[in-house]
């Protein structure tokens, strides 16, 4: 079980207060109406799933409620940065 | 039987213990473990084996052993498949074997079919045969295992969640080393020991009949560590009698502790937990698990009495117990003159077998020789002789090739084979470390040719290994190491301490002394060489594995199910890996090892589950009306956590006649429902309405304050996941309700929207489904209740429209009305502060008497919104099923300006099939038939195309009606198709049934104004 450090509460705490929410950075398009189906279908359906370090969203379901950024190892599941999505976005992610 | 006391042991022959063992009494003292007092009494046979039914021995002396499996105490204590090793004794304790040994066994029986039951036996001959459902009954009840319990266990087990900078697992001399120093050379890190039996000092105290300074070294040790741990602050806590059987991510261990094995826990009228199951989170983990003995290998070695050479040792040392009188040693390593040299001190005779040509000696084998010991240098055991238990051995001459063919064994049996007479083999084939921890969450292994073990990983971060598991086998080595890991330990923590780091003596009676595994041919290819002996895997097994094309050691471990049983292969795993490298021809490296998986040891499901049983299994909610519901007989259903009122029998009424009496109420006259529990999320800010616009599929820009609008949510991939009605309270305020199971995922998924995608926007979600008490009034009376109810609401229903609301007081209390319907009648929802729903309840009771009010539950709404072809998402919809597919285009607006969620989606040319499955009405034929929910719907080839989502008896109608999810379903109208059902004493039956528009009933909608 993970223990994470909620940016907001600024605290570590045990995985089972949280729900992973999917990749991070996969940014809504702004006129889903001119998209063709495949690249429709890349926004809804398609995701990178590296083996590596993976930046992904987390909510903070049983404490603050607040959605935040975790960059995670896929292979040893290590938490290595965290972040809100003030301080990072997909631009100044490394 | 006992021998002589001395003084290291561990017993307290001042505490004489009875017990009962598969029905016979015995005694034993305190400090036995039930294996040890059973083989003070004698007790040869502990069970019968999984497959082929052969009596079979103590081996192990702890968490090692495959063969004493027993199932102790009964009734609510009754716990199934514990290890004899690991039980400690207590007064009045009784055990019986797993399979019972004294039993007439179907299998003995067929002895001589043995050699007909290779690896895949059953497969091959029942199931590929189809009549595996025959036997399958009969078989499975001949396995080696306890039967289930059949009680509610009476035990309490309780949950601790620990915190610390250090765990250390294991209380040998190496761990015990390791927290001390930790202690000693830091002012501020807390430490956590763990070990598994019932006093610290592991292997350490086989030491101290021969060596006096392993004696103090151990009492020093201890009491240091005890006042470390008794001190005011401390630092330290000591969990004896506790395995730590899984670790998982981000170093979080659980350990399982017992605090009593099977005796009661009340005491003075105090229960408590027999288990504790420790959640420890740590910083640092250092592993001080040792290291299990493997056996040698030979003919027929599973016959009782041949048992690890360890284990014998410690039964001499610990337990003062003998199994036998004339005893062989067997091995290839050091470990087994160690045994020799103990029993000698007790005045036991013994010899030794040491495969091991005779010329380079260690210090230990000439010790051995000094003291006269009987000494077979380059001998190996090839049979052990006896029927059920070992009489005698066939021994002979072997040597090593100088240049072995490959990967094969350098082993050759050579000269002619004489006989040894005994009653107790113990064998040591080397030792395996304990580095099952270590690989539950990713740490890797690799094959030492040194030690001839697996080893960890050296480098992993927050982790050390000491002593034994790190394949050191002298005691004041392991010490050694210890310390200099608990220094690693502390400048990983950020402590910078002076390191010295400690040498390492010359390796001298090292354990770990070995040669390489004794697995010629010769041998591996007689019947019953025995590699698992809980599974009844032998070589020949691992060989038919792999030349039927299962060479991968996971495939082989499958094949023969080499080390799937409850000691999880402890003993015979490597052993197995070394016989398939022989058969393979490739290096034990290449073979590597299977995977090792948490739990390291058996867990009791009671102390998985802790406390939280019954009353504590989920969070339960009630309605502030619940009592009201109580006191009507309301039954109840959980929805979502929630306790609904499902319906109120009176007077011994079924649910069917109780649902048809308050549905009838409803359509004639007046109905109550208590609404509360639906979910609601209060949304403010200027920018609430176009956040609406965005997450329902429908139109919200022009909503006007005091009205009400009803929505649909989708996801992205254009799939219904909520509805419900939302008001407009002001411009910038409304509230939205969601389904009830639905309200937490739905406010999660609003929440997302707004955080990640919109932060723009100026909306505020607020769940406020236990603010607020709603009470339905709900049939053609309901208006003239209302005006009774509240004066300050002009109720006709050209000023108070459907789908409106109006602020009022109700019976005083300050309220909003909603006018909406979930039944098709006029219906009012009384929403008040939450604390008011009782008082409101029950004033709506009183005043309605004259119409006959009749309280309803989730039967009745469900039957009356289905009459209504209203849908409830998630029952007649599953996540695959679009507004389309529900035949509700009308609510999908076109000329919004920002593309909804979903919207795109419904544009895919997947989604456009014709060929989907489609929400229709289905009307039995014979109309007093109500069709099972789930009930397939097939084509005239019996293939299903569609399924039965909802299906009641219409009490309004006077007839069954039915939703369906039917391929293609809304052009088919009036079509007759078939659902395929099972009726009572009918068996399969095709009922036919017209397909028909999902609206049944008051299809123009004239009901929804009620009376005047």
């Amino acid at each position: 079980m993970f223990s994470i450090h909620c940016p907001y509460c600024k605290e570590p705490r045990d995985q089972n207060e949280f729900s992973p929410a999917g990749e991070a950075f996969i940014a809504r398009p702004e006129n889903p109406e001119a998209l063709s189906d495949e690249e429709w279908a890349d926004y809804v359906f398609y995701r990178t799933n590296l083996k590596g370090d993976h930046w992904e969203q987390w909510v903070h379901t049983s404490g603050c409620r607040k959605y935040f950024l975790v960059k995670r190892s896929t292979i040893s599941h290590e938490v290595i940065e965290v972040a809100t999505f003030e301080e990072i976005d997909s631009e100044n992610a490394s | 039987m006992r021998i002589e006391k001395h003084s290291n042991s561990l017993i307290d022959y001042n505490q004489p213990l009875s017990f009962v063992f598969n029905n016979k009494a015995y005694k034993g003292f305190k400090g036995d473990t039930l294996a040890s007092a059973l083989i003070a009494n004698n007790v040869l046979y502990y069970a019968r084996s999984f497959k082929y039914g052969r009596k079979r021995g103590i081996i192990g002396a702890g968490v090692e052993e495959p063969n004493a499996l027993v199932s102790l105490e009964i009734g609510g204590r009754y716990t199934p498949n514990m290890k004899a090793t690991e039980i400690m004794l207590y007064d009045g304790l009784s055990a019986v074997s797993s399979s019972n040994p004294h039993s007439i066994d179907f299998r003995a029986m067929i002895k001589p079919l043995h050699r007909f039951m290779p690896a895949g036996f059953y497969y091959k001959t029942f199931i590929k045969q189809k009549v595996w459902s025959i036997v399958e009954d009969r078989l499975r009840s001949l396995s080696g295992f306890s039967k289930a319990p059949s009680e509610i266990d009476e035990d309490v087990y309780d949950h601790i969640f620990q915190h610390t900078e250090v765990l250390v697992i294991g209380g040998g001399a190496a761990g015990m080393s390791a927290a001390l120093e930790v202690l000693s050379s830091s002012k501020k890190a807390r430490v956590i020991l763990v070990d598994e039996r019932e006093n610290l000092g592991g292997e350490l105290t086989n030491e101290f009949t021969t060596d006096q300074t392993a004696t103090l070294w151990y009492q020093e040790t201890k009491d240091r560590l005890l006042k470390y741990r008794d001190e005011a602050g401390s630092r330290l806590k000591i969990l004896t009698s506790a395995t730590a059987y899984a670790w998982y991510d981000h170093n979080y261990i659980e350990v399982l502790q017992t605090i009593g094995t099977g005796q009661s826990m009340i005491q003075e009228g105090v229960q408590s937990a027999r288990k504790v199951l420790h959640k420890i989170r740590t910083k640092e983990v250092i592993l001080a698990t040792g290291a299990h003995e493997r056996p040698m290998l030979f003919e027929t070695n599973d016959l009782a009495n041949i048992m690890l050479s360890q284990s014998v040792r410690r039964y001499v040392n610990e337990f003062n117990v003998v199994a036998g009188k004339e005893i062989v040693l067997y091995g290839n390593n050091d470990s087994i003159y160690n045994t020799a040299i103990d029993l000698r001190k007790h005045n036991i005779e013994s010899k030794v077998i040491d495969v091991r040509a005779s010329g380079v000696e260690s210090e230990i084998v000439l010790e051995a020789k000094n003291l006269g010991i009987e000494v077979f240098q380059g001998f190996a055991i090839l049979k052990a002789k006896g029927k059920s238990r070992v009489t005698g051995i066939e021994i002979s001459k072997v040597e090593m090739q100088a240049k072995p063919p490959h990967w094969k064994s350098k082993w050759r049996v050579t000269g002619d084979t004489q006989t040894l007479n005994c009653d107790l083999l113990a064998t040591s084939g080397g030792f395996n470390p304990v580095v099952h921890l270590d690989c539950h969450c990713g740490g890797k292994t690799y094959f030492d040719e040194n030690s001839q073990s697996f080893l960890a990983q050296k480098d992993r971060k927050n982790r050390q290994l000491c002593g034994a598991v790190n394949s050191i086998g002298f005691w004041k080595d392991a010490i050694a190491d210890a310390k200099n890991k608990a220094q690693l330990t502390l400048l990983s923590l950020g402590e910078d301490n002076e390191v010295n780091p400690q040498k390492l003596t010359n390796q001298s009676r090292n354990y770990f002394n070995v040669d390489q595994f004794f697995t010629p041919l010769e041998i591996l290819n007689k019947p019953k060489v025995f590699i698992d002996l809980q599974n009844d895997v032998t070589t020949l097994d691992v060989s038919l594995s792999i030349r039927e094309g299962y060479q991968s050691i996971e495939h082989i471990k499958r094949y023969t199910a080499m080390g799937f049983g409850t000691d999880q292969g402890k003993t015979g795993n490597i052993n197995g890996i070394a016989v398939a490298a022989e058969f393979l021809d490739a290096p034990m490296s290449e073979v590597g090892t299977t995977t090792f998986r948490p739990a390291y040891t058996g867990v009791d499901f009671g102390a998985m589950a802790g406390r939280e049983l019954g009353d504590f299994f989920d969070p339960q909610r009630f309605t502030t009306i619940h009592d009201s519901h109580v006191n009507s007989g309301a039954e109840f259903e959980v929805v979502g956590q929630w306790y609904r009122p499902w319906y109120y029998p009176k007077d011994g009424e079924d649910m069917h006649q109780a649902v048809n009496r308050e549905c009838r109420a409803v359509r004639t006259s007046l109905g109550m429902m208590d609404a509360s529990t639906l979910g609601k999320i209060d949304i403010q800010g200027k920018d609430a309405r176009e956040f609406l616009s965005r997450v329902y599929t429908n139109a919200w820009m022009k909503l006007a304050p005091g009205s009400c609008r009803y929505g649909l949510m989708c996801n992205e991939k254009g799939m219904i996941i909520d509805d419900g009605v939302s008001t407009c309270i002001n411009d910038n305020h409304f509230i939205m309700t969601t389904t009830t199971g639905g309200a937490a995922s739905v406010y999660s998924t609003l929440e997302m929207w707004l955080q990640t995608e919109w932060s723009h926007l100026d909306v505020h979600l607020s769940s406020v489904t236990d603010q607020f008490s709603t009470v339905a009034v709900v049939g053609p009376n309901a208006r003239k209740l209302m005006k009774k109810l509240c004066s300050d609401v002009d109720f006709d229903s050209k000023n108070f429209k459907f789908m409106q609301w109006r602020p009022g007081t109700v019976c005083g209390v300050k309220a909003r009305i909603m006018r909406i319907s979930f039944s098709g009648e006029l219906a009012y929802e009384i929403n008040i502060e939450a604390n008011f729903g009782r008082f409101i309840w029950d004033e709506v009771a009183r005043e309605g008497k004259e119409w006959n009010i009749t309280p309803y539950g989730t039967e009745s709404m469900h039957v009356l919104r289905a009459e209504k072809g209203f849908i409830i998402v998630g029952q007649d919809t599953d996540g695959s099923m679009t507004p389309m597919d529900v035949n509700m285009n009308w609510i999908l607006a076109k000329n919004k300006p920002f593309s909804y969620i979903g919207r795109r989606s419904f544009s895919i040319s997947a989604l456009k099939s014709e060929d989907r499955l489609q929400l229709v009405g289905l009307l039995t034929k014979d109309d007093q038939v109500v069709l099972p929910e789930g009930a397939h719907i097939i084509n005239n080839k019996g293939v299903s195309v569609g399924y039965v989502t909802s299906s009641y008896y219409s009490p309004a109608l006077g007839r069954s009606i039915a939703l369906a999810q039917l391929k293609g379903g809304l052009s088919k109208m009036s079509e007759t198709v078939l659902v395929k059902i099972v009726q009572e004493k009918q068996g399969l039956k095709e009922i036919p049934c017209e397909v028909s528009s999902s609206v049944f009933y008051d299809t123009n909608g004239e009901k929804v104004d009620g009376n005047e």
